[in-house]
């Protein structure tokens, strides 16, 4: 053994050491590159964590930012008040449709089934019985109000106005007047909407509707008081072109036999 | 049989339609001016040789020509009674064609031209005024002191009765 192998098997010695040190290191950092670099790898290692972050955030969050946000929130309502409602208006005008609509149902329901059973025998019979039971005022006032009833009838001539023939249970203002202007306002409506073969059909004031069935050449206008819906207009229809085919008959000459059939009409609501 | 017809006063506004009308319906009159805002109705039933008949009077508001007035308010008119202010001459200077207007348009549908206010004017010069315009007006009237508006729907009427 010379010099140089001595010297060889003492680096050897020396430096094994060092060389196994470094080589760890270098694994080490080949494991770090692999996690760092390699998303898979790295999300393994960071997702606990963010995770568990996140979740502290949140549990911490409205103790930590409750006011801060609420602050904020304040000052852009005050200080943008219009985009506050243009944003908003979508959202709160659907639930605010949505929940009309759902009780505009749940009421129309409600009166449909009022106004069935006040066509109906057993309602007719049920009328008969408080009417001998004797019910209280507010009681029948209620139910005045929210039942339908004719309350007068009138036959115009269309054009002039002239009234053909009429009924009522109650005294009104002049039967002739009342034609008039109802036909001025038909007139008015029809001229400024004007759309050809359009008709007035409903004329509303609070508790009373006046509806108008035309005709050729005259119409037929029916005062109503109380709940005026869909089943009730469709009754009536019926009964005014009943009364034009067996009554009317294309025959408009003899008023007393129509004041007599129109009264007939009223007494059998 | 009692006989229903619909009247239409038409004529520039101010002339007194409304006080005409006020004043053979209620026998009354009023200083007071209140322009008619589209239509109003009114009624009165007279009795001429035992026979009555109902007019149903449309007072329709003031319009400076007749081709202003909603068409369908003229539908069924039995006649017309073409007003003008005797005190102004704005309301009349359209007279004649107005008139031809209503002929052209309403054929064998009665017509009464009424010069009213005749309380606020000397009657001989406004006579003389019209016939040199040739305006034929067939009542003098004054709604204040109520001459002659009787006159107007009396004459209707015996019309009326005739047909």
């Amino acid at each position: 053994m010379n010099d140089s192998d001595k010297l060889l098997i003492l680096k050897k010695l020396l430096l094994a050491e060092d060389r196994d040190f470094a080589n760890g290191i270098l694994q080490k950092l080949e494991s770090l590159e692999n996690t760092v670099n390699i998303e898979e790898n790295l999300s393994e290692k960071v997702n606990p964590i963010i995770d568990k972050k996140i979740e502290d955030f949140v549990a911490l969050m409205p103790k930590k930012l409750g006011p801060t946000i609420t602050e904020a929130l304040d000052f852009q309502i005050k200080n943008s008040q219009d985009k506050v409602v243009d944003a908003l208006f979508p959202i709160i005008g659907k639930m605010i449709k949505k929940y009309i609509q759902q009780e505009m149902k749940i009421l129309s329901d409600n009166i449909n089934n009022q106004v069935q059973s006040t066509f109906s025998v057993s309602g007719i019979k049920s009328k008969a019985k408080s009417m001998f039971k004797g019910e209280s005022k507010k009681k029948r006032i209620f139910d005045e109000l929210s039942n339908s009833k004719i309350e007068q009838i009138f036959i115009v001539e269309k054009g002039s106005g002239a009234l053909l023939s009429s009924t009522s249970n109650d005294d009104s203002i002049d039967d002739d007047m009342v034609a008039g202007m109802l036909t001025a306002i038909k007139s008015f409506v029809e001229d400024a909407f004007a759309k050809k073969n359009q008709s007035l059909e409903l004329i509303q004031y609070e508790l009373y509707n006046i509806y108008i069935q035309n005709f050729n050449t005259y119409y037929i206008a029916v005062v109503i008081s109380g709940v005026f819906d869909a089943t009730f207009k469709n009754n009536l229809e019926n009964k005014l072109f009943d009364f034009a085919t067996y009554h009317i008959k294309n025959d408009l000459s003899n008023g007393i036999y129509l004041s007599e059939k129109l009264q007939e009409l009223l007494n059998h609501e | 049989m009692n006989k229903s017809k619909k009247i239409v006063l038409v004529g520039h506004f101010g002339v007194g339609k409304s006080s005409l009308i006020r004043r053979f319906v209620s026998n009354s009159f009023s200083n007071d001016y209140k322009v008619t805002i589209g239509v109003q109705i009114l009624k009165r039933e007279i009795e001429i040789d035992q026979k009555k008949i109902t007019f149903i009077i449309w007072d329709i508001e003031g319009k400076e020509a007749l081709q202003e007035i909603r068409p369908s308010y003229l539908l069924g008119t039995s006649a017309f009674i073409y007003v003008v202010d005797a005190t102004r001459n704005a309301t009349y200077l359209d007279f004649n064609n107005e008139i031809d207007y209503i002929k052209n348009n309403f054929p064998n549908i009665g017509l009464v031209s009424v010069a009213n206010k005749s309380d606020l004017i000397n009657e001989k010069d406004f006579r003389a005024e019209i016939a040199k315009q040739n305006l034929v007006i067939d009542f003098f009237t004054s709604a204040k002191s109520g001459e002659n508006v009787d006159a107007i729907f009396e004459k209707l009427a015996i019309n009326f009765l005739n047909e």
